[in-house]
């Protein structure tokens, strides 16, 4: 029997967003053929392949036109990186409009705050990423990506992929 | 102090000159000639005696400034030039363009580095006024060089300053120690300043704080390095000021390789945990050393220690946890 038009709300699906942060590290690499493997042809689940650049500081270069090069050769390769990964999502069974790509270049003095921005703009309820494996004194020097999302992150799961 | 009619000419003669050097090195010490320089691109070539003009300014230039680096002492720093400001008399010292490039090591970590003088130049900017930074100006040279005209401080680092405290440790810590603590405190909250304002200061060391001889104040000193940073813009310089804070409270570095010699029933209570997490040879546990010093003061160094499991991540926590360490402090030496 159909439902009362008075009474009936067909809830929209929804699908689940999952945020894969990646860069050209091995262990990003891990990270996406992880979600593949564990998310491709489930249904209810799209996902957005981000590479957030941390905008350089104007210190490293000795001419404006040395630094914007530098920042168009890097979103240039990231897109190229992120054009790849959908590949394999998609081959992996998730429909073409279901996999978006995101290229960020972003102030960040922290690059897991800027990742968790962006999963609040787009309401992602996981988020992917892979752990580099680095040493105490290395996470003291220069700071754990993985580690910050793990103990900030709020109101979402992240999935850290060794 | 600077003759009105010279400066209403806007331009220096050798007349001019050799007058207003005289009023500050005196007459038998001014030379036959003045060689004027404007352009500073080959930084060598400024020398003793020479006159660097810059904004229509004349400097007297003195001697090159000298400065440890990474463990080797006294390496020349040719591109910075002490100099007296012939307007005025006042010392200044003079920081010309260096470009440079370079691989930082710590231990077996490297990252790279550059030398900026737009970085320094733009937080002389931001830090003007403020007691615990450096004074000073920057200004370009006829070829466009960013040079920086910074006030000269009379005085010592804070390291060599900390040496000279008390007779021993116990008198130094419960005597000198507690208002140095509020000291170190206003330099921390300095740093959080650069901070909050987008800027790291880039080579937090020891030997990068001066205490004024004038007004016994503390600045920082020489930010003109920058870093490519990894996921933390700000850890470097908590790692400096990690390091710091385990010099005062130890009155100076106290080495593992020192226990064994002096104190070898405190050399055998210490595990790798006790150590600096940078620096193994360094005790970052200080109360197996010095066993009158609070745990909430210990407690802070342990976070630079091999047995630290959580790090300061940003200038907030590490200044609240201070702040705590200084109520305490206070309430027991009084």
């Amino acid at each position: 029997m159909l439902p009362s038009k008075n009474t009936a709300r067909v809830k929209p699906e929804t699908d689940r967003h999952v945020l894969v942060a990646l860069d050209e590290s091995e262990n990003a690499k891990r990270a996406l053929l992880y979600a593949a493997d564990f998310l491709g042809g489930s249904p209810g689940f799209r996902v957005t392949l981000l590479s957030i650049i941390a905008d350089p500081s104007e210190d490293y270069f000795t001419s404006s036109s040395e630094r914007d090069a530098w920042i168009k050769d890097k979103i240039s390769r990231s897109k190229e990186l992120l054009h790849g990964y959908r590949e394999i999502l998609v081959q992996s069974g998730f429909r073409v409009d279901k996999v978006d790509v995101k290229v960020e270049v972003k102030n960040c003095p922290s690059i897991a705050d800027c990742i968790l921005e962006i999963q609040r703009e787009l309401g992602c309820c996981t988020i992917v990423v892979g752990r580099r494996g680095i040493s105490k004194k290395e996470e003291f020097i220069f700071g754990s990506t993985s580690n910050k999302l793990l103990h900030s992150g709020k109101n979402c799961a992240v999935w850290v992929i060794e | 102090m600077v003759n009105q009619s010279i400066m209403d000419r806007g331009e220096f003669t050798q007349e001019d000159l050799k007058k207003l050097a005289a009023q500050c090195i005196g007459h038998v010490r001014v030379p036959d000639k003045f060689r004027i320089i404007t352009d500073t691109s080959n930084f060598f070539s400024v020398d003793f005696n020479d006159i660097l003009v810059l904004d229509g300014n004349p400097y007297l230039i003195r001697n090159y400034e000298r400065e440890g680096r990474f463990g080797i002492e006294d390496q020349p720093k040719y591109w910075v030039k002490r100099a007296i400001e012939l307007t005025t008399g006042k010392l200044k010292v003079i920081k010309m363009v260096f470009p440079e490039k370079f691989t930082a090591r710590i231990g077996d970590l490297t990252f790279d580095c550059v030398r900026s003088p737009k970085k320094e130049a733009r937080i002389l900017e931001l830090v003007r006024g403020h007691r615990n930074f450096m004074q000073g100006m920057s200004t370009k040279d006829s070829a466009g060089n960013i040079i920086r005209i910074i006030d000269y401080i009379r005085g010592s680092t804070m390291a060599d300053y900390v040496l000279t405290l008390g007779n021993d440790h116990y008198e130094y810590f419960f005597e000198f120690f507690p208002p140095l603590l509020n000291d170190y405190i206003d330099l921390v909250k300095a740093i959080q300043f650069l901070h909050n304002s987008g800027e790291k200061h880039g080579d937090i060391r020891r030997d990068h704080i001066i205490r004024s001889k004038h007004d016994s104040s503390y600045c920082w000193i020489d930010f003109d390095f920058n870093y490519w940073h990894q996921e933390n813009m700000f850890t470097y310089d908590m790692f400096g000021l990690g390091n710091i804070l385990i010099y005062l409270v130890g009155r100076g570095d106290v080495t593992s390789q020192h226990l064994r010699k002096s104190s070898t029933s405190v050399f055998d209570q210490l595990i790798t945990g006790d150590l600096n997490i940078v620096f193994n040879n360094r005790v970052a546990n200080l109360q197996k050393v010095y066993p009158y010093i609070p745990d909430v003061l210990n407690n802070i160094l342990l976070h630079f220690s091999f047995s630290a499991d959580t790090f300061y991540d940003d200038t907030d926590q590490f200044l609240s946890d201070l702040e705590e360490a200084k109520t305490y402090i206070n309430t027991f030496t009084k």
